[in-house]
């Protein structure tokens, strides 16, 4: 997985793909969406697909893909290099969405909330596949019925299945779980502060608002006019209050 | 020096020719709480973008876009700062240019600055006004009306619309 794309401009949101398997342009396709980092005030959300043949369904279950949430970092990781070997059935795509990309859409004049964000972009994600010939098949995932009709519209022939906990219960949605993890926590890790804020202290915990570490981090970036680099999401609630308590107050 | 009220001046001290630093000037599209120093270069110049001919930052979360705007021929724009400040708006005020500037990057929220926003509008004031009121001979006319559209425009419906 090369970020690359994305680490020369973290501002935005960036698509990065494997090479789509030749046999995914023959064969019928099961293709799996899942997204990591919905819930941290900290860096960006990260969608994954992933396919494969459904000829070929046995075989990713063979590589004991699961939850992403029920591995650890070093097993995600090792799945992960299992999944982008496996090069001649398996494709993915990932969407990552910066944010500053999360913050100014949800600040937006004309609201543009979190939800409609993910739509669209497992919506574009399923899109670039069906755009680079991949057959797809059956099942996809997300959080809704009014999601699942939404999508079955949008793609006719293609069977969409919105389940939760789709993650655990279908290969092909773990597989894509375990991308975006693995993305979401590379893309933290070695985070580029486009900002010249000199040595950025990295201990940020996991992102998450009650993270006493991601608090204290929160409270040290502080800054009184700017409020925080772009790494921070400023449409969280958590952001906003410590700006409101401890920056000047700005009046659009 | 200008007089606010009948009571009171305010003094401008002019530095001397060249003293005065030029200084990069951000019109933010919003009122800022905050007077004093602020981390502009760290925090706001670096993560602008450049693109063609439009740049794009982020304040606070929100989307900017921007543009560069010159003031106008023979104009120099000023930062002013006051010296002390007086304890009633009876006494005498000083303030003193503490930079000079003949550009500023005008910013705006979510869209992209045009020619119908107000600041872009009044650099083309000083041009208009001086048109406007100028002698007309048939000269200078051929002048003007060659070197600005608006200026052009106006002219005609002041002296060529029957």
């Amino acid at each position: 997985m090369d970020l690359g794309p994305f680490e020369v401009n973290n501002s935005v949101s960036c698509r990065l793909s494997s090479q789509i398997p030749s046999l995914c342009l023959e064969q019928d396709c099961c293709l799996g969406i899942d997204e990591a980092g919905r819930g941290p005030v900290l860096g960006p959300m990260v969608y994954g697909i992933c396919f494969c043949p459904v000829s070929k369904k046995e075989n990713l279950k063979e590589m004991k893909v699961a939850d992403s949430k029920t591995l650890t970092e070093a097993e995600r990781e090792n799945l992960f290099e299992k999944l982008d070997e496996a090069k001649s059935f398996i494709g993915w795509a990932l969407q990552i969405l910066s944010p500053n990309t999360i913050s100014t859409s949800m600040l937006q004049r004309s609201k543009y909330n979190l939800n409609a964000l993910s739509h669209d972009t497992a919506i574009g994600l399923v899109q670039f596949a069906l755009d680079s010939g991949v057959q797809i098949f059956v099942d996809t995932v997300g959080p809704a019925e009014k999601y699942e009709e939404k999508l079955s519209k949008l793609f006719p022939g293609i069977t969409v299945t919105v389940r939760p906990k789709a993650d655990s219960l279908f290969p092909v949605v773990s597989a894509a779980s375990i991308c975006a993890k693995v993305a979401r926590d590379r893309v933290v890790k070695g985070w580029n502060f486009a900002e010249e804020l000199g040595e950025v202290d990295t201990d940020y915990g996991s992102g998450y608002p009650n993270d006493p570490k991601t608090k204290a981090w929160l409270l040290k970036y502080l800054d009184p006019v700017f409020g925080y680099p772009q790494f921070v999401r400023f449409s969280w609630s958590t952001a906003q209050t410590l700006m409101e308590n401890k920056s000047a107050a700005v009046h659009w | 020096m200008t007089s606010i009220s009948s009571d009171s001046l305010i003094r401008l001290q002019l530095p001397s020719a060249g003293q005065a630093p030029r200084a990069p000037v951000h019109l933010m599209p919003c009122e800022i709480e905050h007077n004093g120093p602020a981390r502009i270069t760290e925090y706001f110049s670096a993560t602008v973008k450049d693109c063609k001919h439009e740049q794009t930052v982020s304040f606070r979360g929100r989307g900017l876009k921007g543009q560069e705007v010159n003031c106008p021929q023979g104009y120099t724009g000023l930062i002013l700062k006051e010296v002390n400040r007086p304890g009633s708006e009876e006494e005498d005020r000083t303030v003193r240019v503490s930079s000079v500037f003949d550009k500023l990057t005008y910013w705006n929220l979510e869209t992209p600055p045009s020619s119908d926003d107000t600041i872009v509008m009044a650099m083309d004031w000083p041009d208009l006004a001086e048109a406007v009121s100028a002698d007309i001979t048939k000269g200078n006319l051929k002048k003007i009306l060659s070197t600005n559209q608006i200026i052009a425009t106006l002219f005609y419906y002041r002296y060529m619309d029957p």
